[in-house]
């Protein structure tokens, strides 16, 4: 399967060069890398099953701008094709430390605030951070945390954090994220260490506890960790906030719980590439998006917190209620920093702890 | 000598006619393999010497710290029991595999295509849809468990999926026709009157089988065990899937450092090393299977 998949790579990159070569002869006004007004299309690239294909068709309706919309399942997928280069992206939509992975290297252009009025409706605990200082860069999407899931009827102690959560009597009935740096950054927080702090010193510190808890884990799966939960294959959960929003309006018995050791809060934000051939349309399409009535359309499809507060108020108050797209106290979420070259250590850490399993 | 010299030309353009209309034939899978197979391989091979960037960028510096790290206890660790449950799903198939293509190369013709069509009916439906279907059979609450406890063979479900044995359910299943077809292949070909030779000259059935059925469909079985097992060591979507991702396989590692960990060129190591065993163990399997 890997060899299909460089396979599709040789291909599309002689592909691009065919394109590459090609564009200067082209009579279209917009191939020529320049931002001009009035671009005709949009090539936006996001996460899959994050886009409601209702805000994409009223979008062209009303702009008449055709949006090509590609998608990816990681930041780290997204970083690759964007430094290929082969496609010019005029959006992307990397999480908190993928933008300043980004912005370190220069792979982002500045927003020109004055084309969206509409940030206004941003929540002020969203701008401004540690990764986009100055929020010049970035506009919040959607945000959302990784937290404990339980199913009440099978779990009746109550379970407020990892301590509670990884215990003997639970072995073989937890599903968690197959993500190496989620799990490393939840023995951080438990040994009240920073999650962004994984030096090789801390990451001996994790290694004996997160070779216990991986010794009680029944399932790892990053992409649809509620199936494991809806199937009674297991009764307790590390997944996205999302996915724990969708198993509540399922069904009540599944109660989400913020570790009171802290968790990890995502924002996945769009933002422009260097490069961009339509950035006057990718101005338009944030501003677009962030209009109370179309967010409010991301929030009823995809049920994560949504950074925009004009939006909240046209929720329902039964969605405002789900206490994982909305928890009580967030006051202990932490975003991820980019990490650099120490993903591989996480990588090899974690690979060992499993295959000694 | 004029004349020697236009024979000569004469046969050589002869020679040359049909040479280059097989090139011209050949060309389209030449082309093929060349575009996908050598050229992919040869920037893996280039990758593997390389080192990354920050980004996850391939930063070209000639380096052989990538092969060393290959051989890391982890690693080997994981690629030897990659190897095993290979060798076991081979193993298994050949045991399954061997007496239904027995019987369908025995069989008449019209139930011999039948029988065929139905070992390739699922090859109609796609791979992950095949996987998620034995999820559903083998979930605590699923079909299998369901139906087990209705009829009071078991009182609490049976954990099979998301355990070893899942793993090993779901490869067999997904290469059990590479298996089949093959030797069916030698079967059909097989001369009965070879069978009947053996028996009148007094070997029993189990003489009969091993000293003459089993030699004769020889090729069938080292072809069904190379279709089998190199693709079952590279196998990462089951063991995600059915396994639960509990235990990493050798698949499993190579994906996570072209995504997670984006690190192409440790990846790029890894999958060369994986392409110089597959190297190794075509060769001694083919210089078996030509008995001198």
């Amino acid at each position: 399967m890997k060899r299909t998949q460089l396979a599709c790579l040789a291909l599309a990159s002689i592909l691009a060069l065919t394109f590459s070569a090609c564009s200067p002869k082209s009579s279209d006004p917009t191939a020529s890398g320049k931002p001009t007004t009035g671009s005709k299309q949009l090539n936006l690239f996001a996460w899959s099953e994050y886009v409601p294909q209702a805000i994409i068709d009223d979008f062209t309706k009303e702009t008449g701008i055709k949006v090509n919309y590609e998608t990816y399942a990681s930041n780290e997928e997204m970083v690759s094709k964007l430094v290929a280069g082969a496609t010019p992206y005029d959006l992307v939509m990397p999480s908190e430390y993928t933008v300043e992975a980004l912005l370190k290297a220069n792979k982002l252009a500045p927003l020109d605030l004055t084309q969206i009025p509409n940030i206004k409706n941003i929540a002020p605990e969203y701008t401004n951070l540690a990764h986009d200082p100055g929020f010049k860069y970035s506009v919040p999407w959607m945000s959302g945390s990784v937290g404990i899931v339980v199913n009440t009827e099978k779990i009746t102690d109550p379970v407020t954090g990892y301590a509670d959560f990884f215990q003997e009597k639970h072995k073989g009935r937890i599903v968690v994220l197959n993500d190496n740096r989620e799990m490393v950054s939840w023995v951080l927080n438990t040994l009240g260490l920073s999650i962004n702090d994984v030096s090789p010193a801390n990451l001996e510190k994790v290694r004996p506890i997160l070779a216990g808890w991986i010794k009680m884990v029944k399932v790892f799966d990053s992409d649809s960790p509620k199936t494991a939960l809806l199937n009674g294959d297991v009764d307790l959960g590390i997944v996205w906030s999302g996915e724990a929003a969708i198993l509540y309006k399922e069904n009540k018995k599944f109660k989400y719980t913020l570790p009171k050791e802290g968790a990890h809060r995502f924002i996945d934000s769009l933002a422009i590439p260097v490069g961009s051939p339509h950035a006057d349309a990718a101005h338009l399409f944030i501003n677009y998006i962030l209009r109370p009535e179309v967010s409010v359309i991301i929030s009823q499809n995809f049920p994560y917190t949504n950074p925009n507060l004009e939006a909240r108020k046209l929720l329902t108050p039964e969605e405002l209620g789900n206490p994982a797209s909305y928890p009580a106290d967030s006051s202990m979420l932490e975003t991820f920093r980019d990490i650099g070259m120490a993903a591989a250590d996480i990588d090899k850490l974690v690979t060992d702890l499993k295959s000694s399993n | 000598m004029a004349a020697i010299l236009d024979q000569s030309d004469s046969n050589q353009e002869n020679q040359r006619h049909p040479r280059l209309i097989g090139w011209m034939l050949l060309s389209p899978l030449l082309i093929w393999l060349a575009l996908f197979v050598i050229a992919p391989a040869a920037i893996l091979f280039v990758y593997s010497f390389c080192s990354r960037d920050a980004l996850g960028q391939v930063v070209y510096d000639f380096n052989l710290g990538n092969y060393a790290r290959v051989f890391d206890p982890i690693y080997i660790k994981i690629l030897l029991r990659s190897i095993g449950y290979a060798a076991l799903t081979t193993i298994i198939c050949i045991i399954l595999g061997y007496p239904v293509a027995y019987f369908i190369g025995k069989a008449r013709p019209d139930t011999r295509n039948l029988l065929l069509m139905l070992v390739m009916i699922p090859f109609w439906t796609s791979f992950l849809i095949r996987t998620y279907a034995w999820i559903t059979i083998l979930k605590s609450e699923g079909l299998m468990n369901g139906m087990l406890q209705y009829t009071k063979l078991i009182s609490a479900p049976i954990e099979i999926l998301y355990t070893p044995y899942a793993i090993i359910i779901g490869l067999v299943y997904a290469y059990l026709p590479f298996m089949i077809l093959p030797i069916y292949g030698s079967v059909e070909k097989l001369d009965n009157a070879l069978v009947e030779a053996a028996m009148d000259l007094g070997a029993g059935p189990v003489r009969a089988f091993s000293n003459v059925i089993i030699p004769l469909t020889w090729p069938g079985i080292v072809a069904g065990t190379l279709l089998v097992f190199i693709p079952s060591i590279g196998m990462f979507a089951i063991t995600d899937l059915m396994g639960g991702a509990r235990v990493p396989m050798i698949g499993n590692v190579i994906q996570n450092q072209f995504l997670q960990a984006r690190d192409w060129p440790f990846g790029a190591a890894l999958g060369m090393t994986l392409m110089f065993l597959f190297i190794i163990a075509f060769a001694l399997l083919t210089r078996k299977s030509h008995p001198a």
